[in-house]
């Protein structure tokens, strides 16, 4: 971070930014180029000291008091600052449930007083890393992959796609193949996520064809993973771990159809930039081999029945955000939150009177001034 | 009383419907109400730094991204580093001559960071030694940050010109500025854009616009030697050590950086009804001493369970409380049903009770940490807990008041029995010294076939009487009034039914 970077925003209000994920919550202030940190979203219940997700909720209730033990602990251990009248910056996601929306915003102005709230859809907010307006992106997080392409600044919202096709799928595949293989073993899902994030890979395209047949290639080496008992992960848990992303077998659905798909149903004419403008975020898309994996998926799939001849596209084209993709979105919510736009804050003395928060959607179709847009 | 590994047996109701023990709530001299973590407004009052107890002001906390500038977390288990001192490796003589001087010359004293828990140590991981002992640790910079700033600039310019269509908008103009608006359009509208030809484009065209991001074709490859390498998972970071520096995370163990430590914030808490403190802590973070503590231990009566008997569904079992009196003055308690109502009462002038509300509290002088009234805001406030929990069993309360005197820390010591002043009812009362008393009482379970296993618990309103002290500055006569408050007893299991 340059230094003069600091200086220049000292005056300002700080904002917060928010990127509740549903395994990671990315937070840190608006202006900024690095989220000040990256926690598990979870939260040790005070009675009965157990570790809880937050999206593990039973009900509105029980989400209600693990947000506040949650942002309780991230506002004064972690972020370090008084919440009461903080304008805070907020990334959904397009599936984020409404109830968990309303929840949110009832313990930020209800229990925590904040001073305001802004929510981003991740998708959008995500372009403002690039300085550009037409983009296509995938979010691959731990619950699901979302996808939307983003044509000059607007969301295309009928075009979007959503598979629970992320880290927690992989981290089942894991888990499978590992007690398959080491009977009786029972590990917990931090370490298989572990496993992953150390031994794991998306193997190529040409190797995934001949995995389980009877040409199968050699696979990677075995490894030694220590614990309270050493166990090996063997090669092929290793190479097999990212598969499920891409199998088709029965519905033809994957991460890579996911982008076609949206595509097919884009306007022809905003096709080709969209297909050569792809922004890939989220922790899982940073798998060794994921990039180049989903490129191979593309191109042999546009050769397909499937699509050779209902997309005409030649090439695709992938973007690098200047951040690393599991905070990707939260860079997004860092540089459009400095812009401090009234209009785009619900406050606190709004929430009070109305004591719901309008969906980003018709919040911002309210305040413009042509109707011809109405019908989502 | 609450006890540190022990579940907490007597739980005291708070105003917002929280369950905690007595040491976990604090006592609004001003509202006259419970209050707890959970239903006051937490503030950070300064930022420290753990270990070296440095403080700063706000503005260079902000500054100084909430680290402290000299001391390090170690990169692998997260623990404090310590800078240890080392001889600087001595050089092989250039030559004769310089040789013949490096004999006298005293080798240079030189410093490096060192994990005492898992042995890490900054040259492990290549970085130079230093010849101070604070400071000038190489810093590691976010390669991006020079692209980021250009990016948030290009920002501000969009969103003032927001500003600026939408004062313009209160007058009837044609809008002109699209690019801002990100939201809400439908594909419907999409299309229609994409009909036409790139209009718009033009009119965000200005000198401030970063040239935007190219996509490329290429992307990275899996590494060569991934199939045939063999890998030691010992030289690679878990993903908790990558977190810990978001824009590097790098994944090899000798490539982790030491990083700052962060700052703690030691807080406050104000009343949400008032806004008055019920504790502050003095500034120092040396000092573990508050400027105001309104604990509950020191105003409202502690109940404590003596013994309890055997527990049997449908027999009555014999329960020994211990009630003690913290304030200075002489109270009154009665131990009432759980559904009696909460609502504080006071007695008159002319001697009629009523309800203590706001209005009739007698408040002291508006008091100095009292936020301005100009500053003070409609309080927010957040919908009551339900209380969950369900009592398991009849209680039978003595129907006699039970006085109780104010403390004295002198009369500790006194031997003499001071039993024979109060007029109790030997059956109730069975022990009494100082501000303290014993009382027995009878429960007597329910058969409960849902909460089979669970301890049984019995739920009571204890109702005391308060003295508010605020207004004896101003030489008016303290107000009296009775207060009630919830309390949950957890008793034990039952033992099998009679
Ligand atoms: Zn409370
Ligand atoms: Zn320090
Ligand atoms: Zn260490
Ligand atoms: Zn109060």
């Amino acid at each position: 971070m340059l230094r003069y970077e600091g200086i220049r925003y000292i005056s300002d209000k700080q904002m917060v930014v928010l990127d509740i994920g549903s395994a990671y919550t990315k937070f840190g202030y608006a202006g900024e180029a690095t989220p000040r940190g990256i926690i598990r979203t979870e939260v040790k219940c005070p009675e009965s000291k157990e570790i809880r997700r937050i999206f593990n909720y039973i009900d509105i209730d029980d989400l209600y008091q693990l947000l506040v033990e949650f942002l309780h602990l991230l506002f004064f251990r972690h972020v370090a600052i008084s919440p009461k009248d903080v304008r805070i910056v907020v990334l959904e996601s397009l599936l984020t449930p409404t109830q968990f929306r309303e929840t949110l915003a009832k313990v930020l102005f209800r229990h925590f007083e904040v001073g305001s709230l802004m929510l981003l859809p991740t998708h959008l907010a995500t372009i403002s890393t690039l300085g550009t307006d037409t983009v296509l992106v995938l979010d691959v997080g731990y619950q699901e992959a979302t996808l939307i392409p983003v044509y000059e600044g607007v969301p295309i919202l009928k075009a979007w796609q959503a598979l629970p096709l992320a880290a927690c799928a992989v981290h089942e595949c894991i888990k499978k193949d590992l007690t398959d293989s080491i009977p009786n073993l029972r590990i917990p899902e931090k370490t298989v996520e572990d496993i992953k994030v150390r031994t794991c890979f998306v193997t190529t395209l040409e190797r995934s064809a001949k995995l389980g047949t009877d040409d199968a290639p050699s696979p990677p080496p075995a490894v030694k993973y220590p614990g309270l008992k050493t166990i090996e992960i063997p090669g092929y848990v290793r190479e097999r771990a990212f598969e499920v992303l891409w199998e088709r077998d029965n519905d033809n659905l994957s991460i890579s159809t996911m982008i076609l798909d949206a595509i097919v149903k884009c306007p022809v004419d905003t096709r080709r930039q969209l297909a050569e403008n792809i922004l890939l975020i989220g922790g899982t898309t940073m798998a060794k081999g994921f990039a180049s994996r989903l490129k191979s998926e593309l191109n042999t799939l546009l050769k397909s029945d499937l699509y050779s001849d209902k997309l005409k596209i030649q090439t695709f084209k992938f973007h690098k955000a200047p951040s690393k993709p599991n905070y990707t979105a939260w860079l997004g919510g860092a540089i459009f939150g400095i812009a401090d736009l009234p209009a785009r804050c619900l406050t606190k003395e709004n929430y009070l009177k109305s004591n719901r928060v309008p969906d980003w959607v018709c919040l911002l179709d309210n305040q413009k001034d042509d109707t011809s847009n109405c019908g989502i | 009383m609450a006890y540190l590994f022990q579940p907490d047996y007597v739980r005291y109701v708070c105003s917002c419907g929280s369950l905690k023990p007595i040491s976990k709530m604090y006592f609004c001299r001003h509202c006259l109400k419970i209050r707890c973590g959970y239903c006051v407004c937490h503030e950070a009052d300064s930022h420290y730094c753990p270990n070296c107890m440095e403080n700063l002001p706000s503005a260079e906390v902000r500054l100084k991204k909430n680290k402290c500038s000299n001391c390090f977390d170690c990169p692998c288990c997260f623990q404090t580093l310590c800078t240890r001192a080392g001889q600087a490796p001595l050089r092989p003589p250039a030559s004769s001559a310089d040789a013949k001087q490096d004999v006298k010359a005293t080798p240079k004293k030189v410093y490096y960071l060192s994990c005492s828990l898992c042995r890490w140590t900054s040259r492990d991981a290549g970085i130079p030694d230093q010849y101070v002992a604070t400071g000038g640790w190489p810093e590691q910079e976010n390669p991006n940050s020079t692209r980021i700033s250009t990016l948030i600039d290009f920002h501000k310019v969009l969103a003032s010109k927001e500003k600026q269509e939408q004062q313009r908008k209160k007058f009837p103009t044609k809008r002109t500025f699209l690019q801002y608006e990100k939201f809400g359009l439908t594909s419907a509208m999409v299309r229609k854009r994409a009909g036409k030809p790139l209009e718009p484009k033009s009119l965000i065209q200005h000198s401030d616009q970063p040239a935007p991001a190219v996509a490329n074709e290429e992307v990275d490859d899996l590494p060569a030697g991934i199939f045939t390498e063999a890998v030691d998972i010992t030289k690679i970071t878990t993903l908790e050590q990558r977190l810990q520096h978001p824009d590097v995370q790098a994944e090899k163990i000798n490539e982790l950086r030491p990083q700052h430590k962060q700052f703690l914030v030691k807080r406050s808490q104000r009343c949400r009804g008032c806004e008055h403190n019920v504790s502050k802590p003095e500034y120092s973070p040396q000092s573990i001493k508050f400027k105001i503590q309104l604990a509950a231990f020191y105003h409202v009566p502690e109940i404590r369970i003596v013994t309890c008997e055997p527990l049997r569904v449908g027999v009555a079992s014999e329960l020994l409380l211990k009630i003690c009196n913290p304030t200075q003055h002489q109270t009154q308690i009665s131990l009432l049903p759980l559904d009696t109502p909460t609502t504080p009462t006071t007695v008159t002038a002319s001697g009629e009770e009523q309800e203590l509300k706001r209005e009739n509290i007698q408040m002291g002088s508006e008091s100095p940490n009292l936020l301005p009234l100009a500053v003070r805001q409609i309080s927010v406030t957040e919908d009551p807990k339900p209380i969950t929990v369900v009592s398991g069993a009849e209680i039978a309360l003595p129907e006699c008041p039970l006085f109780l005197p104010p403390r004295d820390d002198a009369a500790e010591y006194d031997e003499t029995n001071d039993a024979s002043h109060f007029q109790d009812d030997k059956k109730v009362v069975v022990w009494r010294k100082g501000n303290k008393i014993v009382v027995r009482l009878h429960v007597t379970p329910f058969a409960n076939e849902q909460n089979k296993g669970e301890p049984v618990i019995v739920g009571f309103v204890l109702r005391h009487g308060y003295v508010n002290t605020l207004a004896t500055l101003e030489h008016k006569a303290p107000q009296k009034s009775e207060l009630n408050v919830q309390l949950f007893l957890t008793l034990g299991n039952l033992v099998g039914t009679a």
